[in-house]
């Protein structure tokens, strides 16, 4: 059996393109497997998805732990820790990295035991779908080529998945089209599969009754969200071009996390330590004053969690 | 006889009343409104201190009730079958929040077909809710179990809601005497409710039942609440001498009646075991050495009491007030498991539903439950479940099948 892990960030395509690999793989006669899992539904927050192909009926089921592959959606995910991006990795497993720098440089600056690779797909998509989110028929065909699936199947695949979420024939056929350049350049890997991994019988020890104090599903620390900073969550940020502005205060009303203020002269103040780079004010503002630029690996806000 | 003439109800009010409860949230369904009713005309004169609210479901009421304890206030409120279901997924927040309140719910059996008369599929429905479970067989008992339930819900090895549980029509309207307790002994008995983990101010915000994902964190606070119930066996004897000592009345997980020789042994809850105690009675006259085991506290589980009353009988015979459709009673199923791992299990156990809705169980079908239940410890092979149904009663349901069918088309 083959297992792929998949990291993101909510609405880059993560859970859309595990299943584009568990339909491709499908396509062409194997058992296939695809799941998703994350918590509340919020763009930007870690998700992952799996996908197991086999030969025969496979007995797994959700998270992943021992990844043949693993594919990162976003880079920025490495450095999160509640993420666990090289949870199983070891000196056998591909890891493939949405990033700008060269797999030596991931390597090196991630500590990463795994082989990787990377590719900018973040910029591929968007000179060329025009869309800056949508990732996942690029990141499945990328996985797809990686584990030697098909082209003919990854097409097909991405057509049924991305018809499923309702896109039209023609971004359909853009994203088929811009995935094929993707698989032709990343080369397909040998992977060892199926390597025992030893099992020991964990010991168990059930907690003791605590009193109501510590027992109960309670926080007491107050206010404690400033201190989660989720200004790591963003692959493109909101920057303000101030000429522009009309200080109408619409992108402080949308915003969903309150990290707009506004200053005395009706200027929006963007806290770049919290806002998650939904770009719902790039959206809403009526004069283009706000307008997303794409983070860089390694400069400071980006590195903020 | 000492103390006055009420019906099950007014003692469940009276129970609220001296437990000096802060807040009561209401909603009406029969037979349980006579207690909110109650409870509605002292708030209203002043002689009790709590604000009663009435809510628009249910459901808002055991929210408001929930939320209220969370605020550190002492919460009585009081439900029966479609309403107690309704608040349903609210019990399962009011148990993890481990706000202590208590519940009176009047049993009724669920519709469809809708009937206001007793059973225990309501109150066993919230089996697994976390509440702790008090079933009582007297009006008397109502009171005093509400006392004990405040005291065993509030300690800290505990904190978890009660919910004290009396038999729709045959308590809640059923006058009898009942002592009152004086209000000086019961607050000797039960202290102000201090917790330590609840509480609202402004200057200490907390949240509580907070979202928990990939279960690790989910599990320890879903086992705490276990541990806790199993506490309860503990407090539950503290509280209990304790209430014997003040009160001069005793209350234990079981009540064992008439166990002493007994080879066959009935097992029953809530008010028809009054009706058992009273077959065994007469069996006994006859030289039949029968006795009874009456579950008080359902939750948590006294499997240990439970076997050591049983073990080594004859046979067992389990009447169910309830019918898990597909399964059979669900007090069978919980004592069996308890036996299993008994070594001197009983030969046989036997399985019998009754008093389905409400429906009588005669002296007849007791005596029938006796003699077949003597004939499977002699067999040693157990049995059931075994409907309570008569054959007059056969007769009178086909009579009315007849008349609800109406005039067959074209005769």
């Amino acid at each position: 059996m083959l297992a792929i892990r998949f990291h993101g960030r909510g609405g880059q395509g993560a859970k859309t393109a595990s299943r584009i690999v568990g339909t491709a793989a499908f396509l062409e006669g194997f058992v296939a497997q695809d799941s998703p899992i994350y918590g509340a539904e919020r763009r930007g927050a870690p998700v992952a998805a799996f996908t197991r192909i086999a030969k025969e009926q496979i007995r797994e089921r959700g998270v992943i732990v021992h990844p043949d592959v693993v594919i990162v959606a976003d880079a920025s995910l490495i450095s999160d820790p509640t993420a666990r991006v090289f949870q199983g990795v070891d000196d056998r497993t591909v890891v493939f990295v949405n990033s700008s720098l060269s797999p030596q440089q991931v390597a090196t600056q991630t500590s990463c035991s795994g082989r990787v690779t990377t590719l900018d797909l973040t910029e591929i998509a968007l000179q060329r779908v025009g869309k800056r989110g949508a990732l996942s028929a690029l990141l499945g065909a990328v996985a797809g080529r990686l584990v030697g699936l098909h082209q003919e199947s990854i097409r097909k695949a991405i057509a049924e998945e991305l018809a499923d979420l309702g896109l039209s024939p023609s971004v359909i056929e853009r994203n088929q089209t811009v995935a094929a350049q993707c698989y032709e350049t990343v080369q397909p890997v040998t992977i060892e599969t199926g390597v025992p991994q030893p099992i020991v019988p964990v010991q168990l020890q059930a907690p003791i009754y605590e009193p109501p104090t510590r027992g109960t599903a309670r926080i007491s620390a107050a206010a404690n969200s400033v201190l989660r900073e989720t200004g790591g969550w963003r692959t493109f940020r909101p920057v303000l071009v101030p000429d522009k502005c009309n200080g109408c205060w619409l992108c402080f009303t949308y915003c969903p996390d309150g990290v707009i203020s506004m200053s005395k002269d009706d200027r929006p103040v963007i806290d770049y330590d919290h806002c998650k780079g939904c770009q719902i004010c790039v959206h809403e503002c009526p004069t283009d004053a706000l307008v997303a630029e794409r983070e860089k690996e390694g400069e400071v806000a980006w590195r903020a969690k | 006889m000492a103390g006055e003439m009420m019906t099950g109800n007014l003692a469940a009010a009276w129970g609220a009343r001296l437990a000096d409860v802060d807040y009561v949230p209401a909603f009406p369904i029969t037979p349980q409104t006579e207690i909110v009713e109650a409870l509605a005309k002292w708030c209203e004169s002043g002689v009790m201190a709590a604000r009663f609210v009435t809510l628009d479901s249910e459901h808002s009421m055991m929210t408001a009730a929930g939320a209220a304890a969370a605020t550190g206030a002492r919460v009585f409120t009081a439900t029966s079958s479609q309403g107690l279901l309704y608040a349903m997924e609210v019990l399962y927040s009011i148990s993890g929040w481990r706000t202590p309140l208590v519940l009176v719910n009047v049993s009724r059996a669920l519709a469809a077909p809708i009937t206001l008369e007793s059973d225990h599929n309501d109150v066993l429905a919230a089996r697994d809710s976390g509440f702790l479970q008090i079933h009582a067989e007297t009006c008397q008992e109502v009171l005093d179990s509400i006392l004990m339930a405040y005291r065993i819900a509030e300690d800290e090895r505990v904190m978890l809601p009660v919910i004290v549980n009396l038999d729709g029509f045959y308590l809640s309207f059923t006058r009898e005497p009942v002592i009152l307790p004086d209000p000086e002994q019961v607050k000797q008995f039960l202290p102000p409710f201090q917790p330590a983990h609840l509480g609202f101010k402004a200057s200490s915000p907390h949240a509580l039942g907070v979202a928990v994902l990939g279960g690790v964190t989910y599990s320890y606070f879903r086992h705490q609440m276990h541990l806790a119930s199993f506490n309860a066996l503990a407090v539950h004897q503290e509280a209990a001498a304790d209430f014997a000592r003040i009160f001069g009345r005793r209350y234990d997980f079981l009540e064992g009646y008439r166990l002493d020789g007994a080879e066959d042994v009935l097992v029953m809850t809530n008010a028809f075991a009054s009706k058992g105690k009273a077959a065994v009675d007469a069996a006994r006259a006859e030289g039949r050495r029968v006795g009874l085991l009456r579950l008080r506290v359902i939750r948590p589980w006294p499997a240990d009491a439970i076997c050591q009353a049983l073990r080594g009988r004859r046979a067992v015979a389990v009447l169910d007030q309830n019918l898990s459709p597909g399964q059979g009673g669900i007090l069978f199923q919980e004592i069996a498991a308890s036996l299993y791992h008994e070594p001197v299990r009983p030969r046989a156990l036997c399985s019998f539903i009754g008093g389905l809705g409400g429906k009588n169980i005669s002296e007849g079908e007791f005596r029938a439950i006796f003699e077949q239940t003597a004939e499977a410890g002699v067999r040693g092979k157990g049995m059931g479940p075994v409907l309570l149904y008569t054959k007059t009663e056969h007769r009178e349901m086909t009579e009315l099948q007849m008349l609800a069918a109406g005039p067959i088309a074209g005769s």
